[in-house]
C-alpha cells in the first residue's frame, strides 16, 4: 500500500479520515456498513467518469463534455432496450454496445483535440452542446422509465454478492483496471510522460497524438460504462439528470491531487477525492444540515484545496532552484 | 494598407450575410416584433459575453459568471423586497458581484491558482451562497420602474437595455484599447513573466480583470432580473459555457493575449441571429445548441486548416533561427 | 564494413524564403568524439535535426547509417537505429522515475499494451547506470536529481537503447567544472566502447580536450573538418567566423565619479550571502561568476522579483525599500535578463506595444488614455538611436532577429529613463556585429549619466566592456578588481573557488578565445 503513502494522497486521506472521525459523532449512522455501502454506490458514476477524467487531467487537458457524453449513451441505451429480449444476452450486448458508443463520441473529441489542435475545453464545450442538444431533441426532455427494460438488466442491477451491490464491483473493476493500465502498459505511462513533458515526450518518440486520442476515447469508453451504472443505479433515463456532472467530477479530480498543470494525478487519489465529496455530501444529510449549504461547504473546499495545492508546488520550485550557498566566507 | 480583411471584419461579414439569409428563408425574422425581441435579448447575453472575453484575453476563464450575475440579482431583488429604493438596490446588486469578482481576483492573482479550478471552486460555491439565502426559491416582485431598465424603451424606439448595452461595448472597447489596464491586459495575456520583469504588477491587472468582468456580470443580471421580474438561482446559467463559445468564435485566444470587443459581439450576433432564426422556423430550441456547438467546432476547424499553411511557414522559420 | 558510422554528404534543407543547409558534409567515425561547431545560425541545429528526423533533408542529399542509407523520418526511427540526441534542454520526465526515464520510448508507439515488467525495466536501468558508474537511486524522481544527474540518467537511455551515435548539444553549459570532469570520462568511457559522440559545444578549449576531430559550419555552409592535431583556435575562430574578431582589452582607466548605488549586506537564503558593493558614475561594474554562482539571483533581488531576505541598498543617496520589480521601476532600476524571450519581451506583441510597457503610463492625454501619438514617436526615436531594424514599430517582436530583440529591450528600459541599469548575458545569443554595437551602447549610457552593471559569464566581453570586476562564487562576493589589472586566470581562479584543483580550462566561463557565442 506504498502509493497511499505518497504525500498528496495521504493528506487527502487524512482529511477523509477527521471528516469521516467528526461525522460518526455527529450521527451514529454514519459509520454503519449499510451506510458506506449506499455512499459508495450513489457515487460509482462520478467515480468511474472521475478515473477517466483523471486521465485527461494529467496530460493537462479538461473535458466538460463528459456529463453530456454518458447522458447520450444512458438515452441510446434506453432505445435499445425496446429492441432487446428479456435474456441475459441483452445485458451482454448491452456491456458491448454501451462503451462502443462511447467511445465513438469520446474519440471525436479526441479527434478534435489531437489532430485539428482545438483546445480541448474549446472542443468539448462544443461537444458537450451538441451532445446535449441532441439529446434533449431526440427525447424531448421525456424521462424514459423502467417498464421497457429487459426484466434481466433489472435483475442484473439487483445482483448483490456477498452484500454487495454490483455496481460496486462494476466500479471497483473500473479503478483497478485504470490503476493498472496507468502503471503497468506503455500506453498508461505515456499518459504521465506527455503530461510531465510533452516535449520530451515527442524526442523520445511518443505519439503525442495517439496518446491524446487514447485519453479522450477511454474516457468515452468509461462514459459507457457510467451510462449503465446510472441506467441500473436509477432504473430509468433522465435526459437531464447529469446535467453539470462534469464539474462535480473535475472537482474530484481536483481535490484527489491530479494537477492542471499535468504530470500529476493518480487513481487512489481519485478515488479519495470523490470519497471525500460523497461523504460530506452524505453527512451533511445526516447532520440535516440544509442541503444548500453543501455547495457552499464543498466549493470552499476546492478554493481551499487547490490554493493549498498551489503553494506547496511554489515553495517546492523555489526550494529545487536554491544553489548550494558557501557558508564561511 | 493592408486590404486583406480582419478575422473580426469577416467574422461581421458572415454576422451580416447570416442576418440577411435568416431575413430571406425565415417569414416573420424582418417583422418588427421580431427585430425587437432580438434587441431586448442581446444585452444581457452580450455583457456576460464581454466579460468573459476579457477574463479569456489573460489566458484564463471565469466559469463562476452566472452564479455572480445570480448572485448580485439576488443582491437587488433582496432591496427591493425589503423596501429600499431601486437605486440603493443597484448600488448593492452590483457590489455584491463586485465582492465575488474581488475574491477570484485575490485567489488568482495573490495565490496564482489557475483561473479554471478557481472559478470552479468559487462557482459551487456562489451557487451555495445563493441557495443558502434563497432556499432555492425565486424571488420577485419589485416595483414597476425596475422593469423599465429591461423591457423600457429610449424615446420611444431603443430599448433601454440596448442602450447599456452600446454603452459598455464602448466602454470595454475604449478601456481595453486605450487605457493603459487594457494595454497590460494584452501583454499579461501574452506573457506574465515579461509584465513583470517590466515592473508590471500583475496581481493589480488580474485583479481589475476579475471586478470587470463581475461588473459586467452584475449589469447583465439588473437587465434579466428587470426583464423576467423574478430572479432565481439559475438566473443566466445557460449563458455560460455559450460565452465561452461566442468569446472564442470571436477570434479571442483561449491561450491569452488576443481577443477584439468587435469579435465578440459579432459572436454574439450571430449565436442570436440563429437562435432566433430557427425558432421562428420552429426548429426545436435544442437543436440550436447543437448547431452553436457544430459552428464553434467547424469554424476552428476552418480556421486550423488554413492557418496551417501559414503557421507552417512561421515554425520552421522559428527552428531555424532556434 | 566502413570506417564511418555516420556519413551525411550534400546535405540541403531550404525553409520557406530560407536556406539553413546548403550542402553541407558531416561524417563521423566509429568510436570518435566528433566535434559541430559554429556560430548561432551556421546550421548545427538545423543538420541536428534532419539527423534525428525532425527534418527531412531536401532531396540529393546522401544521408548513411552504418553504411546504409539511413531512412530516418522521425525521432523514433534515429533512436531505432541507435541514433540518441541529448539536447541542452534534456528530454526528460520531471514526473517518473529514473527507471522509467531511462526505459520510456521502448515500443510505446507499436506496442502501446504492452505490459510493463517493472523488474526487468529496473535491472535495464540498474545494468546502465553501472556502466556509467552512477549510483543514483532508480525509483527516485528525475524532478529531484541535479541538472548533471539527470544529464547521465540521458546518457544512460541512450547506453539503454544500445545506440552507436550520442549526440550532447552543449552539454556542460549547467555544469560545475567537477561534474564536466565527470561528464569527460563518461565520454571517454563511451569512446572505449566504441561509441561515437558528436560534441556540440560554444567552449573551444573544451572541444580540443574532448574530441578527435571537428566539423566547421558557417552560414549554412561546409566549412571543413579537420582533426584536433591540425588545427589550433585561432585558425577555428578564422574558419568559423571568416574572419579574425578578438575583442579588445578594456586598457583605459575610467574617469570614476561619486559613489551612485550601493548594496550593503544583502542575502537571501538558498541564494547568495552578505553581498556589498558600491558603484561609481562613470564606470561600467561587470560581475562574474559561473551559472550556478548566485549573479542573477543577486541582480533580480536588486530589481525586486526575488526579494532579498536582508540587507539594504542606496541609490543616489537615497535608501530605498523594493520589494517588486514595480518599485525597482519606479526608483529608477532596471533590469535586463538573460532569458529575453521569456522574461525580457511579450514575444507575440508590437515592438511599440514592449517598448513603451514600463512607462506606458507616462503617455497618457488628458482623458488619461494612451496617447498613440507619443508612443509612436517615442518608439520611433529609440528604433532609431538603436539602430532597430527593420524599423517597424507595429512588427510583432518574434519576427526581430537575437541582436534587434535585445535592442528593443534596451530601449524599453532607456524609455523609462533609469538611473540605474543591470543588465544580464547582454550579448547571449546574438551575432557578433551586433554585440559591438550592444557594448557601445552601454558605454554610452554610462556616459550619459546611468549606472550600469553587467553581469557576464564571457571573460573577453567583461574584460572588453568593465571598468571593474565583482566576480562571483557560491552565493558570495570573492573578489574584486580594476579591469586593467585584471587577467582571465585571475577572474577563473577566484571564480572556481579552486581550492587545489587548478583545471581552468574546464569551466563554463569562457576562456580567452572562446568569446564567440557558437
Amino acid at each position: 500500500m506504498k502509493f497511499l503513502l505518497k504525500q498528496k494522497e495521504f493528506s487527502v486521506l487524512a482529511i477523509v479520515v477527521i471528516i469521516s472521525i467528526i461525522l460518526s459523532f455527529v450521527s451514529p449512522v454514519f459509520l454503519t456498513v449499510e451506510n458506506w455501502l449506499d455512499i459508495i454506490e450513489g457515487n460509482a458514476v462520478i467515480g468511474i467518469l472521475a478515473i477517466g477524467m483523471t486521465l485527461i487531467i494529467i496530460t493537462s487537458d479538461i473535458d466538460v463534455s463528459v456529463a453530456a457524453l454518458t447522458t447520450a449513451v444512458t438515452v441510446s441505451i434506453g432505445y435499445l432496450f425496446q429492441f432487446l429480449p428479456d435474456s441475459w444476452i441483452s445485458v451482454v450486448l448491452i456491456f458491448l454496445i454501451a462503451p462502443l458508443i462511447g467511445i465513438l463520441l469520446g474519440s471525436f473529441n479526441g479527434l478534435l483535440v489531437s489532430k485539428i489542435k482545438i483546445p480541448a475545453i474549446v472542443v468539448t464545450l462544443g461537444t458537450l452542446n451538441i451532445f446535449s442538444g441532441l439529446v434533449l431533441y431526440i427525447t424531448n426532455g421525456n424521462y424514459i422509465n423502467s417498464t421497457n427494460f429487459p426484466d434481466s438488466f433489472m435483475a442484473f442491477s439487483n445482483i448483490e454478492i456477498a452484500g454487495i451491490p454490483i455496481l460496486i464491483y462494476l466500479f471497483a473493476l473500473v479503478a483497478a483496471g485504470t490503476w493498472f493500465i496507468l502503471k503497468y502498459t506503455l500506453i498508461g505511462r505515456s499518459v504521465l510522460a506527455i503530461g510531465g513533458n510533452a516535449q520530451s515526450s515527442v524526442r523520445v518518440g511518443i505519439n503525442f497524438e495517439k496518446v491524446k486520442m487514447f485519453v479522450f476515447s477511454y474516457m468515452g469508453f468509461l462514459a459507457g460504462i457510467a451510462a449503465i451504472a446510472q441506467t441500473s443505479y436509477t432504473s430509468a433515463i433522465d435526459p437531464n439528470g447529469l446535467a453539470g456532472l462534469e464539474l462535480t467530477v473535475i472537482a474530484a479530480v481536483v481535490l484527489g491531487g491530479a494537477n492542471i498543470h499535468g504530470g500529476r494525478g493518480s487513481i487512489p487519489g481519485t478515488l479519495l477525492g470523490v470519497l471525500l465529496l460523497a461523504i460530506m455530501q452524505n453527512g451533511m444529510i445526516l447532520a440535516r444540515i440544509d442541503t444548500f449549504w453543501q455547495n457552499v461547504v464543498t466549493g470552499a473546499i476546492i478554493v481551499i484545496a487547490v490554493s493549498y495545492d498551489e503553494i506547496n508546488h511554489r515553495r517546492n520550485q523555489e526550494k529545487l532552484s536554491n544553489i548550494d550557498v558557501k557558508e564561511a566566507s | 494598407m493592408n486590404m486583406k480583411l480582419s478575422k473580426e471584419s469577416v467574422l461581421g461579414l458572415i454576422a451580416l450575410g447570416i442576418f440577411v439569409g435568416m431575413g430571406l428563408f425565415t417569414p416573420g425574422f424582418f417583422s418588427s416584433s421580431n427585430l425587437n425581441n432580438m434587441m431586448f435579448q442581446l444585452p444581457e447575453f452580450g455583457l456576460i459575453a464581454l466579460g468573459m472575453m476579457v477574463v479569456i484575453v489573460t489566458g484564463g476563464i471565469d466559469l463562476s459568471i452566472t452564479y455572480i450575475a445570480a448572485f448580485s440579482g439576488v443582491g437587488a431583488a433582496l432591496m427591493m423586497t425589503n423596501g429600499f429604493g431601486i437605486l440603493p438596490a443597484i448600488v448593492v446588486g452590483i457590489l455584491f458581484a463586485l465582492a465575488c469578482g474581488a475574491f477570484n481576483g485575490t485567489v488568482v492573482s495573490k495565490i496564482g491558482v489557475p483561473p479554471i479550478l478557481v472559478t470552479l471552486g468559487t462557482m459551487v460555491l456562489f451557487e451555495g451562497v445563493i441557495l443558502a439565502i434563497t432556499s432555492g426559491n425565486a424571488i420577485s416582485g419589485f416595483p414597476d420602474a425596475y422593469g423599465l431598465i429591461g423591457n423600457g424603451y429610449y424615446m420611444g424606439i431603443i430599448p433601454v437595455s440596448l442602450l447599456i448595452f452600446i454603452f459598455f461595448i464602448i466602454l470595454t472597447a475604449v478601456l481595453l484599447n486605450k487605457s493603459t489596464w487594457g494595454r497590460r491586459v494584452y501583454m499579461y495575456g501574452s506573457n506574465d513573466i515579461a509584465t513583470m520583469f517590466s515592473g508590471v504588477k500583475n496581481s493589480k491587472v488580474l485583479m481589475k480583470v476579475y471586478l470587470y468582468a463581475s461588473l459586467l456580470a452584475a449589469v447583465s443580471a439588473i437587465i434579466m432580473t428587470s426583464r423576467y421580474n423574478s430572479v432565481k438561482v439559475d438566473l443566466g446559467s445557460s449563458y455560460l459555457l455559450q460565452s465561452v463559445a461566442a468569446a472564442v468564435l470571436g477570434g479571442t485566444d483561449i491561450h491569452g493575449g488576443y481577443g477584439k470587443v468587435m469579435g465578440t459581439i459579432y459572436a454574439v450576433l450571430i449565436f442570436q441571429f440563429i437562435r432566433n432564426g430557427l425558432n421562428l422556423m420552429d426548429v426545436h430550441s435544442s437543436l440550436v445548441d447543437v448547431v452553436i456547438g457544430a459552428i464553434l467546432i467547424i469554424v476552428l476547424t476552418l480556421n486550423f486548416f488554413s492557418d496551417k499553411f501559414s503557421r507552417r511557414k512561421a515554425e520552421s522559420s522559428s527552428e531555424k533561427t532556434a | 564494413m566502413s570506417d564511418y558510422i555516420l556519413e551525411m554528404e550534400h546535405i540541403s534543407k531550404t525553409f520557406p524564403g530560407v536556406k539553413a543547409l546548403d550542402n553541407v558534409e558531416l561524417k563521423v567515425k566509429r568510436g570518435e568524439v566528433h566535434a559541430l561547431i559554429g556560430e548561432n545560425g551556421a546550421g548545427k541545429s538545423t543538420l541536428i535535426k534532419v539527423l534525428a528526423g525532425i527534418h527531412d533533408a531536401d532531396a540529393g542529399g546522401k544521408y548513411l547509417f552504418e553504411g546504409e542509407e539511413a531512412d530516418i523520418h522521425q525521432p523514433l526511427d534515429a533512436t531505432l537505429k541507435g541514433i540518441s540526441i541529448i539536447y541542452q534542454d534534456l528530454s526528460l520526465f520531471p514526473n517518473l522515475s529514473v527507471a522509467e526515464n531511462i526505459y520510456i520510448g521502448r515500443d510505446s508507439n507499436k506496442k502501446p499494451w504492452k505490459k510493463i515488467n517493472w523488474k526487468s525495466m529496473k535491472d535495464l536501468a540498474e545494468k546502465a547506470m553501472n556502466e556509467l558508474d552512477m549510483d543514483i537511486d532508480l525509483n527516485k524522481k528525475v524532478e529531484l536529481l541535479s541538472i548533471a544527474q539527470q544529464q547521465m540518467i540521458e546518457i544512460a537511455r541512450a547506453l539503454a537503447f544500445d545506440s552507436k551515435l550520442i549526440v550532447m548539444d552543449e552539454p556542460t553549459s549547467s555544469l560545475s567544472s567537477g561534474e564536466v570532469e565527470k561528464l569527460y570520462k563518461v565520454i571517454d568511457t563511451l569512446k572505449e566502447r566504441g561509441i561515437s559522440v558528436i560534441f556540440i559545444s560554444h567552449k573551444l578549449k573544451e572541444l580540443f580536450r574532448v574530441s578527435d576531430r571537428l566539423t566547421v559550419l558557417r552560414d549554412g555552409q561546409y566549412v571543413g573538418t579537420y582533426g584536433v592535431n591540425e588545427i589550433n583556435e585561432q585558425e577555428l575562430i578564422k574558419l568559423m567566423v571568416g574572419r579574425e574578431v578578438v575583442y579588445e582589452r578594456n586598457t583605459e582607466k575610467a574617469d570614476i565619479g561619486e559613489k551612485m548605488f550601493e548594496v550593503n549586506n544583502f542575502s537571501k537564503e538558498g541564494n547568495f550571502k552578505d553581498i556589498n558593493f558600491s558603484l561609481h558614475k562613470g564606470e561600467i561594474l561587470a560581475i562574474t561568476g559561473l551559472v550556478g554562482s548566485g549573479r542573477t539571483e543577486l541582480a533580480q533581488s536588486i530589481f525586486g522579483v526575488n526579494k532579498a531576505d536582508q540587507g539594504t541598498i542606496r541609490l543616489n543617496g537615497e535608501d530605498l525599500t523594493i520589494s517588486s520589480a514595480e518599485d525597482a521601476v519606479k526608483n529608477g532600476i532596471a533590469y535586463i535578463p538573460e532569458a529575453r524571450q521569456v522574461q525580457g519581451l511579450v514575444l507575440g506583441q508590437s515592438v511599440v506595444n514592449n517598448m513603451t510597457l514600463p512607462v506606458i503610463d507616462t503617455l497618457r492625454n488628458k482623458f488619461k488614455l494612451i496617447d498613440h501619438n507619443i508612443e509612436k514617436n517615442l518608439t520611433n526615436q529609440y528604433i532609431k538611436s538603436l539602430d532597430v531594424r527593420p524599423s517597424m514599430p507595429d512588427m510583432p517582436a518574434d519576427k526581430l532577429s537575437g541582436g534587434n530583440q535585445q535592442k528593443v529591450v534596451i530601449g524599453k528600459w532607456l524609455s523609462a529613463q533609469p538611473k540605474l541599469l543591470i543588465i544580464d548575458e547582454p550579448t547571449n545569443g546574438i551575432d557578433i556585429g551586433a554585440k559591438t554595437e550592444i557594448h557601445k551602447l552601454l558605454r554610452r549610457m554610462v556616459n550619459e549619466g546611468i549606472g550600469v552593471i553587467m553581469i557576464s559569464s564571457e571573460l573577453p566581453e567583461v574584460l572588453s566592456v568593465s571598468d571593474r570586476i565583482l566576480v562571483m562564487s557560491r552565493g558570495r562576493i570573492e573578489g574584486e578588481m580594476n579591469t586593467i589589472d585584471a587577467d582571465q586566470e585571475k577572474i577563473m581562479n577566484i571564480a572556481l573557488d579552486t581550492e587545489g584543483e587548478k583545471d581552468v580550462g574546464n569551466s563554463e566561463v569562457s576562456d580567452g578565445k572562446s568569446h564567440q557565442e557558437v
